[in-house]
């Protein structure tokens, strides 16, 4: 069986065991929580494609969220249109932004990389905080033109509230699933693709693969656009489901919290990202109560992983597979 | 008989877990030139960055007098002694020839004599004094060697590393230089020095060692190199 | 003519502070190809500690400076162990040192928060007074932050150029290789550089908590303006950040008058996302090396 069609069975399984959640528990924090982990693992494995597989250092993933996030929540107040709809169009606008990002990044360097994608991030938060003029003004208050401080809200929901009442939640949770299947076979697809192994070989070896003309730039371009595709998307959806967008979702915790994430459970790998969503979705349940701890314990796992577990949970467990299939081969050797 | 000052014993070193270096063994004797010679990619800067401690050793031993080098750090190297003008001199490139001259003089027990040791270096290397506030960048190809030899020449070491002195340079250039080595192996200094081709160090040389896929192929006088043009060509392509 | 005299005060007043942590930020970049996004948290530390040794422990301002520095140099080279020292060599450095100071930094952020609470607190070390030309008056304070920074930056130049150990930082710099090769310690070098650089980070961090005021988290935007500061000038250039560091106060300062604060940070971000675009290497950068 060829890694992908190894990978795509594992992501079926994977979905059809995620399916029975829902009939397995009551508690709607269950359903609701694992929603959450559904869209944050959409999030890192799209951002994995980015910073894993293509190398490029950036930090822009969650400001391409918001970005999603935001455009759905502004379409629906504003314009009144179908959450659905909006959702695929801020997807498009999202892709669109990334694409403009990524042009902006072609020339320049790792760290630069990564301090205009905080900058771009950083200004988009606060000329949402910032701005205190009231573009509207609705029964509740000031509403500046993005939502300020306290965020948009009442923009239209997914309907679903009207077909099923109380247990809305439980489609969304579906329609969760099915978004993350999808940005997991897209990812698959990269990784195993000629897009992955491109990023490999110019990652190995820069000058030869770009001298069999391996467009760097090229590639760089499609990864921007694909991975902002389900990460819009993601963010819409995540809009949908809590029915209010501000500007929390630009914080630095979430940004540590994403970043963990993927450290934990491995840049680069398939799996890694997922894995890592899942256990600090999980550890992130532990430690509710430790309040301030939270973000110093995230601090220190991200310390941890990268210094000493480089290649994550996902790596590591690789590696270990990968040395008890050989130790059971030939003698090493000796020296 | 000199003593012997650098032993190294059944050495292996290389890159990415392959080694380059297998099983070399040699020694240099106080007071002499030994020139490690053989065509490019085979070992010839591997061993001297092996010695200097800017690579680790798999398997061998490197012994400065009853010293152990092998397992110390870059700095406590030179410390020790050993000097080397590195391929391409890697001069400072924003720092002037004097300020990299400086540098030469880093260690304590160097720099405390930065003035003298200054003056031996301009006596020796007269261009680096008209030059001497001029940023590396901007200097010659030939002028840049001698800063390197010069800032090597710095920390008064009881053994010099060169790797390959005439690269890059015209032949002309390449006399000039060789004129330096010769005072420096005159006034009694210890030098090992790797070059590509056999023939500009010949007949300087006290003994000559041919370097080959990372074995010792012939080793030898210099004269009796001369005398054997078929070693020459197989080895060095004449 | 005042509102002229008011913004080249403001700006000056701005540039210097930043000045003070950018040349730190400049050095351990240059010297070791490491962002450390610590540095903010740093600013904030310094601050704090200042204001409890003041505060809680009713101590002179001078002890208080002192103090802030010592702590925070060795917090600098607690960075180095536990961050770059395990990393260095290995072919994803500068990623990973990338994501460890963000983790150490959100440690150190969240340590304070613990210690001090999430309000806002104001500065002890203040200078009352002003002076006053023509129709300005220019706080003694500012003044005072002019001061320290032109004194810092002569030393550290002076440090640099002439010192034995600030040749051996430009060496190590430069090529690192090489200056092995000269006997140079470099871990020791890389040390030193992220102590110095955490030294410095607390001074700013002061002066900042003495125009605004002391947060946990006040350290993120000031560690950003001095990234674009390095940015602009070209990462490892030190004279270029300074000047950038002096236009980059005396812009934000016209554009706080014309345009507000909410906004000139939000515009000053926008005009580096365009120089990045128009001159990846930043303005006067080429590779990056420290130079003076």
């Amino acid at each position: 069986m060829t890694p992908l069609r190894r990978d795509v069975l594992v992501t079926v399984l994977l979905v059809a065991l995620a399916a029975t959640v829902p009939f397995l528990t009551s508690t709607r924090y269950i359903v609701t929580q694992t929603t959450l982990f559904f869209i944050w693992a959409i999030v890192v494995t799209q951002w994995n494609l980015v910073l894993g597989v293509a190398g490029i250092f950036s930090l822009a993933q969650m400001a391409l969220f918001a970005a999603g996030a935001y455009t759905t929540a502004m379409l629906g107040y504003y314009w009144g249109v179908p959450i659905a709809l909006a959702m695929l169009a801020a997807a498009i606008v999202v892709v669109i932004v990334s694409v403009i990002i990524g042009l902006a990044c072609l020339r320049l360097r790792g760290p630069y990389v990564a301090l205009l994608t905080l900058a771009i991030a950083q200004m988009l938060y606060l000329l949402i905080v910032n701005d205190t003029d009231c573009f509207t003004t609705p029964p509740s208050g000031c509403m500046p033109l993005f939502g300020g401080v306290r965020g948009i809200s009442r923009f239209g929901d997914l309907g679903f509230r009207a077909l099923l009442g109380a247990k809305w939640y439980v489609a969304h949770y579906y329609l969760g699933l099915a978004l993350l299947a999808l940005a997991i076979l897209v990812s698959i697809v990269i990784i195993r693709g000629p897009l992955g192994l491109a990023f490999q070989a110019l990652r190995d070896n820069p000058g030869y693969a770009m001298s069999r003309g391996i467009s760097r730039f090229k590639y760089q371009l499609w990864v921007f656009a694909v991975s902002a595709f389900f990460t819009g998307l993601a963010g819409g959806f995540y809009a949908a489901q809590f029915a209010v967008v501000g500007p929390t979702v630009f914080s630095l915790s979430q940004l540590l919290l994403l970043l963990s994430m993927m450290v934990v459970g491995g840049l680069g790998r398939i799996w890694g990202p997922v894995l890592g969503a899942l256990l600090l979705m999980l550890a992130d349940e532990g430690v509710r109560e430790l309040g301030d701890w939270r973000d110093i314990g995230l601090g220190l796992t991200l310390m941890f992983f990268v210094v000493l577990l480089r290649r994550g949970l996902a790596g590591a467990a690789e590696d270990l597979w990968r040395r008890l299939r050989r130790g059971r081969a030939l003698v090493v050797p000796g020296r | 008989m000199a003593d012997a000052l650098l032993k190294i014993d059944g050495i292996s070193a290389g890159y990415h877990g392959q080694d380059v270096l297998r099983g070399l063994s040699l020694t240099v004797a106080e007071g002499n030139l030994v020139a490690i010679v053989g065509p490019n990619g085979h070992g010839k800067s591997t061993l001297l960055r092996a010695i200097s401690g800017l690579l680790k050793l798999t398997g061998g031993s490197i012994q400065l007098g009853e010293r152990r080098l092998d397992r110390l750090r870059p700095d406590e190297i030179v410390a020790a002694g050993v000097v080397q003008v590195p391929q391409g001199d890697l001069l400072f490139p924003e720092m002037t020839v004097l300020e990299n001259l400086q540098m030469g003089a880093y260690l304590p027990a160097a720099s405390a004599r930065m003035a003298e040791r200054l003056e031996e270096v301009y006596t020796l290397l007269p261009k680096l004094r008209e030059r001497q506030h001029q940023v590396a960048s901007t200097l010659s190809g030939g002028e840049r060697r001698m800063v390197g030899i010069g800032r090597g020449l710095m920390a008064d070491a009881r053994l010099l590393l060169l790797d390959e002195p005439s690269l890059g340079l015209a032949p002309i250039i390449i006399d000039q230089i060789y004129e330096v080595i010769t005072t420096l192996k005159h006034s009694g200094r210890t030098i090992l020095l790797v070059e590509e081709s056999a023939a500009r160090v010949a007949d300087k040389a006290d003994h000559i060692h041919l370097l080959d896929h990372g074995e010792f192929v012939w080793s030898g006088a210099g004269s009796e190199l001369m005398a054997r043009p078929e070693i020459l060509a197989t080895y060095l392509g004449s | 003519m005042d509102v002229v005299i008011q913004i080249i005060a403001s700006g000056l007043t701005l540039g210097a502070m930043y000045a003070v942590s950018t040349v730190g930020l400049s050095l351990v970049y240059g010297s070791l190809n490491m962002l450390n996004m610590a540095h903010g948290a740093l600013l904030a530390l310094g601050g704090y500690i200042c204001f409890y040794t003041m505060t809680a422990l009713g101590l002179p301002a001078v002890v208080g400076v002192l103090a802030a520095v010592v702590v925070c140099g060795l917090v600098g080279l607690l960075i180095y162990v536990c961050t770059a020292a395990p990393l260095l060599g290995s072919p994803q450095f500068e990623t990973g040192v990338f994501i460890a100071t963000i983790g150490f930094g959100a440690v150190v952020e969240n340590v304070i928060l613990r210690m001090f609470g999430p309000q806002p607190q104001p500065q002890s070390l203040q200078v009352p007074g002003d002076i006053v030309i023509g129709n300005v008056h220019i706080p003694n304070q500012n003044l005072l932050i002019l001061a320290v920074a032109l004194g810092l930056m002569v030393a550290m130049a002076l440090l640099l150029k002439r010192s034995r150990l600030g040749r051996a930082i430009r060496a190590t710099a430069q090529n690192r290789e090489a200056a092995q090769l000269m006997g140079v310690r470099v871990g020791q070098i890389y040390a030193i550089v992220l102590a110095l650089s955490g030294g410095l980070a607390a001074i700013s961090g002061i002066m900042v908590s003495s125009l605004y005021s002391l947060l946990p988290n006040m350290g993120g935007d000031p560690m950003l303006k001095a990234f674009i500061i390095c940015i602009v000038a070209g990462l490892g250039n030190v004279t270029g950040a300074v000047i950038s560091a002096i236009a980059l106060g005396l812009l934000e300062a016209t554009a706080q008058y014309n345009l507000g604060v909410q906004y000139s940070f939000a515009l000053l971000l926008f005009l580096v996302i365009v120089v990045l675009i128009w001159r990846p290497y930043g303005l006067f950068g080429r590779k990056q090396v420290v130079r003076l």
